[in-house]
Protein backbone atom coordinates (compact mmCIF):
# COMPACT_ATOMS: atom_id res chain seq x y z
CA UNK A 1 0.00 0.00 0.00
CA UNK A 2 1.19 3.18 -1.32
CA UNK A 3 2.14 6.05 1.63
CA UNK A 4 -0.57 8.77 1.61
CA UNK A 5 1.92 12.06 1.44
CA UNK A 6 1.33 15.63 1.39
CA UNK A 7 0.42 15.94 -2.12
CA UNK A 8 -2.24 13.22 -1.19
CA UNK A 9 -3.32 15.20 1.21
CA UNK A 10 -3.85 18.57 -0.88
CA UNK A 11 -5.17 16.30 -4.03
CA UNK A 12 -7.77 14.66 -1.88
CA UNK A 13 -8.83 18.01 -0.09
CA UNK A 14 -9.14 19.30 -3.24
CA UNK A 15 -11.26 16.51 -4.79
CA UNK A 16 -13.78 17.10 -1.23
CA UNK A 17 -14.03 20.83 -2.08
CA UNK A 18 -14.44 20.46 -6.23
CA UNK A 19 -17.27 18.01 -4.65
CA UNK A 20 -19.12 19.82 -2.29
CA UNK A 21 -19.18 23.12 -4.81
CA UNK A 22 -20.71 20.88 -7.60
CA UNK A 23 -22.93 19.50 -5.13
CA UNK A 24 -23.66 23.37 -3.60
CA UNK A 25 -24.33 24.35 -7.52
CA UNK A 26 -26.78 21.15 -8.30
CA UNK A 27 -28.73 22.50 -5.27
CA UNK A 28 -29.62 25.77 -6.25
CA UNK A 29 -29.90 24.51 -9.92
CA UNK A 30 -32.84 22.46 -8.65
CA UNK A 31 -34.03 24.91 -6.18
CA UNK A 32 -35.69 26.52 -8.81
CA UNK A 33 -37.09 23.55 -10.83
CA UNK A 34 -38.77 22.83 -7.33
CA UNK A 35 -39.96 26.65 -6.34
CA UNK A 36 -41.08 26.52 -10.36
CA UNK A 37 -43.72 23.40 -9.92
CA UNK A 38 -44.91 24.67 -6.56
CA UNK A 39 -45.37 28.54 -7.66
CA UNK A 40 -45.73 28.56 -10.84
CA UNK A 41 -45.15 32.16 -11.22
CA UNK A 42 -41.24 33.35 -10.86
CA UNK A 43 -40.62 36.21 -8.61
CA UNK A 44 -40.62 39.85 -9.96
CA UNK A 45 -36.92 41.07 -10.08
CA UNK A 46 -35.63 44.44 -10.40
CA UNK A 47 -34.37 43.68 -14.34
CA UNK A 48 -38.17 42.61 -15.68
CA UNK A 49 -40.11 45.34 -17.14
CA UNK A 50 -43.65 45.81 -17.02
CA UNK A 51 -44.41 43.95 -20.40
CA UNK A 52 -42.47 40.91 -19.41
CA UNK A 53 -43.70 40.74 -15.98
CA UNK A 54 -47.86 41.45 -17.62
CA UNK A 55 -46.37 37.99 -19.95
CA UNK A 56 -44.62 35.99 -17.39
CA UNK A 57 -47.88 36.29 -15.00
CA UNK A 58 -50.38 36.19 -17.98
CA UNK A 59 -52.29 39.57 -17.81
CA UNK A 60 -52.79 42.59 -19.40
CA UNK A 61 -50.13 44.98 -19.52
CA UNK A 62 -52.51 48.20 -18.67
CA UNK A 63 -53.54 46.42 -15.64
CA UNK A 64 -49.61 46.92 -14.30
CA UNK A 65 -49.00 50.02 -15.98
CA UNK A 66 -52.12 51.21 -13.99
CA UNK A 67 -51.30 50.03 -10.52
CA UNK A 68 -47.90 52.00 -11.16
CA UNK A 69 -50.03 54.93 -12.35
CA UNK A 70 -47.95 54.84 -15.53
CA UNK A 71 -49.80 55.32 -19.03
CA UNK A 72 -50.12 52.28 -20.91
CA UNK A 73 -49.23 53.90 -24.48
CA UNK A 74 -46.08 54.64 -25.51
CA UNK A 75 -45.16 51.21 -23.32
CA UNK A 76 -42.71 51.45 -20.52
CA UNK A 77 -39.94 49.47 -21.11
CA UNK A 78 -37.82 50.72 -18.24
CA UNK A 79 -36.85 48.07 -15.92
CA UNK A 80 -38.67 47.68 -12.62
CA UNK A 81 -35.60 48.62 -10.45
CA UNK A 82 -35.12 51.71 -12.80
CA UNK A 83 -39.41 52.89 -12.21
CA UNK A 84 -39.07 52.85 -8.64
CA UNK A 85 -36.17 54.96 -8.58
CA UNK A 86 -37.91 57.66 -10.41
CA UNK A 87 -40.82 57.08 -8.39
CA UNK A 88 -39.21 57.36 -5.27
CA UNK A 89 -40.11 53.69 -4.29
CA UNK A 90 -38.37 50.46 -2.86
CA UNK A 91 -38.57 47.74 -4.97
CA UNK A 92 -40.51 45.47 -2.22
CA UNK A 93 -43.39 48.30 -2.84
CA UNK A 94 -43.18 48.18 -6.49
CA UNK A 95 -43.27 44.36 -5.88
CA UNK A 96 -46.87 44.68 -3.55
CA UNK A 97 -48.16 46.91 -5.99
CA UNK A 98 -48.09 44.90 -9.19
CA UNK A 99 -48.54 41.78 -7.19
CA UNK A 100 -51.93 43.16 -5.55
CA UNK A 101 -52.87 44.18 -9.44
CA UNK A 102 -51.95 40.63 -10.82
CA UNK A 103 -54.37 39.25 -8.13
CA UNK A 104 -57.47 41.30 -9.06
CA UNK A 105 -56.67 40.41 -12.70
CA UNK A 106 -57.24 36.69 -11.65
CA UNK A 107 -59.87 34.53 -11.03
CA UNK A 108 -62.07 34.44 -9.01
CA UNK A 109 -61.66 38.08 -9.91
CA UNK A 110 -64.01 39.39 -12.94
CA UNK A 111 -61.77 39.92 -15.64
CA UNK A 112 -60.49 43.14 -16.16
CA UNK A 113 -61.55 45.87 -18.62
CA UNK A 114 -60.03 46.68 -21.46
CA UNK A 115 -57.13 49.06 -21.49
CA UNK A 116 -59.15 52.76 -21.47
CA UNK A 117 -58.55 54.80 -25.13
CA UNK A 118 -55.39 56.55 -26.15
CA UNK A 119 -55.14 60.21 -24.95
CA UNK A 120 -54.00 61.15 -28.58
CA UNK A 121 -56.42 59.38 -30.74
CA UNK A 122 -59.32 60.37 -32.34
CA UNK A 123 -63.00 58.88 -31.07
CA UNK B 1 -29.15 50.46 -10.96
CA UNK B 2 -27.31 46.86 -11.41
CA UNK B 3 -25.68 45.64 -14.95
CA UNK B 4 -27.96 43.48 -15.20
CA UNK B 5 -30.93 45.64 -14.94
CA UNK B 6 -28.94 48.01 -17.34
CA UNK B 7 -27.88 45.60 -19.74
CA UNK B 8 -31.41 43.80 -20.32
CA UNK B 9 -33.40 47.86 -19.80
CA UNK B 10 -30.85 48.47 -23.07
CA UNK B 11 -31.06 45.40 -24.66
CA UNK B 12 -34.91 45.80 -24.93
CA UNK B 13 -34.07 49.59 -26.37
CA UNK B 14 -31.06 48.94 -28.91
CA UNK B 15 -31.85 45.14 -29.73
CA UNK B 16 -29.70 43.44 -31.83
CA UNK B 17 -26.72 45.97 -32.06
CA UNK B 18 -26.06 46.12 -27.87
CA UNK B 19 -26.28 41.71 -27.86
CA UNK B 20 -23.39 41.90 -30.38
CA UNK B 21 -21.86 44.18 -28.21
CA UNK B 22 -22.10 42.43 -25.24
CA UNK B 23 -21.73 39.30 -26.26
CA UNK B 24 -18.50 40.19 -28.15
CA UNK B 25 -16.88 41.85 -25.07
CA UNK B 26 -17.96 39.21 -22.42
CA UNK B 27 -16.55 36.18 -25.34
CA UNK B 28 -12.76 37.73 -25.09
CA UNK B 29 -13.47 37.50 -21.07
CA UNK B 30 -15.72 40.52 -19.56
CA UNK B 31 -18.02 38.59 -16.85
CA UNK B 32 -21.58 39.86 -18.09
CA UNK B 33 -24.25 38.15 -17.09
CA UNK B 34 -24.48 36.88 -20.62
CA UNK B 35 -26.98 34.03 -19.89
CA UNK B 36 -29.72 35.40 -18.61
CA UNK B 37 -29.01 38.33 -21.75
CA UNK B 38 -29.04 35.47 -24.26
CA UNK B 39 -31.96 33.71 -22.86
CA UNK B 40 -34.10 37.25 -22.30
CA UNK B 41 -33.22 37.76 -25.87
CA UNK B 42 -35.05 34.62 -26.59
CA UNK B 43 -38.25 35.58 -24.50
CA UNK B 44 -37.93 39.21 -26.40
CA UNK B 45 -38.42 37.80 -29.58
CA UNK B 46 -41.21 35.54 -28.45
CA UNK B 47 -42.98 38.77 -27.27
CA UNK B 48 -42.41 40.15 -30.09
CA UNK B 49 -39.88 42.83 -29.05
CA UNK B 50 -36.46 41.28 -31.33
CA UNK B 51 -36.01 39.03 -34.04
CA UNK B 52 -35.44 35.65 -34.08
CA UNK B 53 -33.28 34.97 -36.70
CA UNK B 54 -31.23 38.05 -36.45
CA UNK B 55 -30.50 37.35 -32.93
CA UNK B 56 -29.42 33.50 -33.37
CA UNK B 57 -27.20 34.91 -36.34
CA UNK B 58 -25.56 38.36 -34.57
CA UNK B 59 -25.17 36.33 -31.27
CA UNK B 60 -23.68 33.37 -32.86
CA UNK B 61 -21.41 35.98 -35.06
CA UNK B 62 -20.82 38.03 -31.68
CA UNK B 63 -19.31 34.93 -29.64
CA UNK B 64 -17.33 33.87 -32.59
CA UNK B 65 -15.91 37.12 -32.78
CA UNK B 66 -14.95 37.96 -29.53
CA UNK B 67 -13.31 33.95 -29.28
CA UNK B 68 -11.18 35.11 -32.11
CA UNK B 69 -10.23 38.46 -30.34
CA UNK B 70 -8.91 36.11 -27.27
CA UNK B 71 -7.42 33.66 -29.47
CA UNK B 72 -5.43 36.46 -31.65
CA UNK B 73 -4.31 38.37 -28.52
CA UNK B 74 -2.56 35.62 -27.22
CA UNK B 75 -1.41 33.61 -29.78
CA UNK B 76 0.38 36.77 -31.60
CA UNK B 77 1.18 38.94 -28.36
CA UNK B 78 0.85 36.53 -24.69
CA UNK B 79 2.68 33.30 -26.69
CA UNK B 80 5.61 35.04 -27.75
CA UNK B 81 5.88 36.72 -23.74
CA UNK B 82 5.35 33.53 -22.67
CA UNK B 83 8.36 31.90 -25.00
CA UNK B 84 10.58 34.67 -24.15
CA UNK B 85 10.10 34.35 -19.83
CA UNK B 86 10.96 30.58 -20.54
CA UNK B 87 13.52 30.98 -22.24
CA UNK B 88 14.44 33.22 -19.49
CA UNK B 89 14.02 31.64 -16.39
CA UNK B 90 13.43 27.95 -18.40
CA UNK B 91 10.76 25.64 -18.63
CA UNK B 92 10.05 25.41 -22.17
CA UNK B 93 9.89 21.72 -21.98
CA UNK B 94 6.65 22.92 -20.28
CA UNK B 95 5.40 24.89 -23.19
CA UNK B 96 5.74 21.58 -25.63
CA UNK B 97 4.01 19.77 -22.94
CA UNK B 98 0.92 22.11 -23.58
CA UNK B 99 1.33 22.74 -26.95
CA UNK B 100 0.80 18.56 -26.96
CA UNK B 101 -1.99 18.69 -24.39
CA UNK B 102 -3.63 21.25 -26.15
CA UNK B 103 -3.22 19.19 -29.74
CA UNK B 104 -4.42 16.29 -27.87
CA UNK B 105 -7.52 17.77 -26.09
CA UNK B 106 -8.17 21.01 -27.30
CA UNK B 107 -10.83 20.83 -30.17
CA UNK B 108 -12.62 18.70 -26.89
CA UNK B 109 -12.12 21.70 -24.78
CA UNK B 110 -12.96 24.52 -27.26
CA UNK B 111 -16.18 22.59 -27.95
CA UNK B 112 -17.53 21.99 -24.76
CA UNK B 113 -16.47 25.14 -23.22
CA UNK B 114 -18.56 27.29 -25.99
CA UNK B 115 -22.09 25.71 -24.90
CA UNK B 116 -21.67 23.41 -21.79
CA UNK B 117 -19.12 24.90 -19.54
CA UNK B 118 -19.14 28.50 -20.65
CA UNK B 119 -17.26 29.55 -17.73
CA UNK B 120 -13.90 28.43 -19.47
CA UNK B 121 -14.57 29.53 -23.07
CA UNK B 122 -12.76 32.81 -22.52
CA UNK B 123 -9.49 30.56 -20.49
CA UNK B 124 -9.96 28.14 -23.49
CA UNK B 125 -9.08 31.12 -25.97
CA UNK B 126 -6.25 31.91 -24.35
CA UNK B 127 -4.84 28.90 -23.93
CA UNK B 128 -4.82 27.44 -27.21
CA UNK B 129 -3.56 30.62 -28.31
CA UNK B 130 -0.83 30.43 -26.14
CA UNK B 131 -0.02 27.03 -26.79
CA UNK B 132 -0.16 27.20 -30.67
CA UNK B 133 -3.46 25.32 -31.23
CA UNK B 134 -4.15 25.54 -35.05
CA UNK B 135 -6.60 28.85 -36.29
CA UNK B 136 -8.10 26.60 -38.45
CA UNK B 137 -9.07 23.72 -36.02
CA UNK B 138 -9.73 26.22 -33.60
CA UNK B 139 -12.35 28.04 -35.29
CA UNK B 140 -14.42 24.94 -36.95
CA UNK B 141 -14.40 24.00 -32.99
CA UNK B 142 -15.54 27.08 -32.26
CA UNK B 143 -17.87 28.01 -34.77
CA UNK B 144 -19.71 24.17 -33.82
CA UNK B 145 -20.00 25.20 -30.33
CA UNK B 146 -20.55 28.97 -30.07
CA UNK B 147 -23.73 27.79 -33.02
CA UNK B 148 -24.68 25.03 -30.65
CA UNK B 149 -24.57 27.77 -27.48
CA UNK B 150 -27.02 30.86 -29.06
CA UNK B 151 -29.38 28.57 -30.17
CA UNK B 152 -29.87 26.48 -27.08
CA UNK B 153 -29.52 29.19 -25.19
CA UNK B 154 -32.08 31.66 -27.18
CA UNK B 155 -34.43 28.67 -27.72
CA UNK B 156 -34.64 27.65 -24.21
CA UNK B 157 -35.50 31.96 -23.51
CA UNK B 158 -38.28 31.51 -26.52
CA UNK B 159 -40.22 28.27 -25.40
CA UNK B 160 -40.32 29.04 -21.73
CA UNK B 161 -40.98 32.85 -22.55
CA UNK B 162 -42.49 33.66 -19.44
CA UNK B 163 -39.90 31.92 -17.22
CA UNK B 164 -36.58 33.86 -17.97
CA UNK B 165 -35.52 34.07 -14.67
CA UNK B 166 -36.28 30.14 -13.55
CA UNK B 167 -34.30 29.02 -16.84
CA UNK B 168 -31.19 31.77 -16.41
CA UNK B 169 -30.38 30.28 -12.79
CA UNK B 170 -30.44 26.58 -14.00
CA UNK B 171 -28.28 27.27 -16.32
CA UNK B 172 -26.14 29.24 -14.55
CA UNK B 173 -26.07 26.95 -11.78
CA UNK B 174 -25.51 23.83 -14.27
CA UNK B 175 -22.73 25.23 -15.45
CA UNK B 176 -20.93 25.96 -12.37
CA UNK B 177 -21.46 22.34 -11.80
CA UNK B 178 -20.65 20.72 -14.35
CA UNK B 179 -17.14 22.69 -14.23
CA UNK B 180 -16.80 21.49 -10.67
CA UNK B 181 -18.01 17.69 -11.05
CA UNK B 182 -15.02 17.76 -13.71
CA UNK B 183 -12.69 19.15 -11.42
CA UNK B 184 -13.41 16.56 -8.84
CA UNK B 185 -13.47 13.84 -11.22
CA UNK B 186 -9.75 14.87 -12.58
CA UNK B 187 -8.28 14.81 -8.93
CA UNK B 188 -10.58 11.35 -8.24
CA UNK B 189 -8.50 9.98 -11.01
CA UNK B 190 -5.23 11.14 -9.54
CA UNK B 191 -6.12 9.34 -6.41
CA UNK B 192 -7.03 6.14 -8.11
CA UNK B 193 -4.16 6.42 -10.09
CA UNK B 194 -1.83 7.00 -7.37
CA UNK B 195 -3.90 4.23 -4.95
CA UNK B 196 -4.29 1.63 -7.18
CA UNK B 197 -2.67 -1.54 -7.37
CA UNK B 198 0.40 -2.23 -9.74
CA UNK B 199 -0.96 -5.09 -11.92
CA UNK B 200 1.50 -7.74 -11.73
CA UNK B 201 2.09 -9.40 -15.15
CA UNK B 202 3.12 -13.36 -14.32
CA UNK B 203 4.36 -15.47 -17.54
Amino acid sequence: MKKFGWKQWVVALAFLVSLSVAIFFVVRAVRPIIYWHYHQDEPIRGWMNIGYVAHSYHVPPHVLYLALALPHKPPDKRPLREIAKAQNRSMDEIRSLLLDAIVHARPPYPPPPPPPPDPGSSP
Amino acid sequence: MSITDQLLAALVTHGVPLLVAVITISSVGVPFPVTLTLVAAGSFARQGELSLLPVIVAASLAAILGDQIGYGLSRWGGRRLVVRISRRIGGEHKIKKAEALSNKWGGFGIFFSRWLVTELGPWLNVTSGIAGYPWRRFIIWDVLGEVLWVVLYVMLGYVFSDRVQYISEILGNLAWAILAFIVAIILGWKLFRYFRPAVSVTA
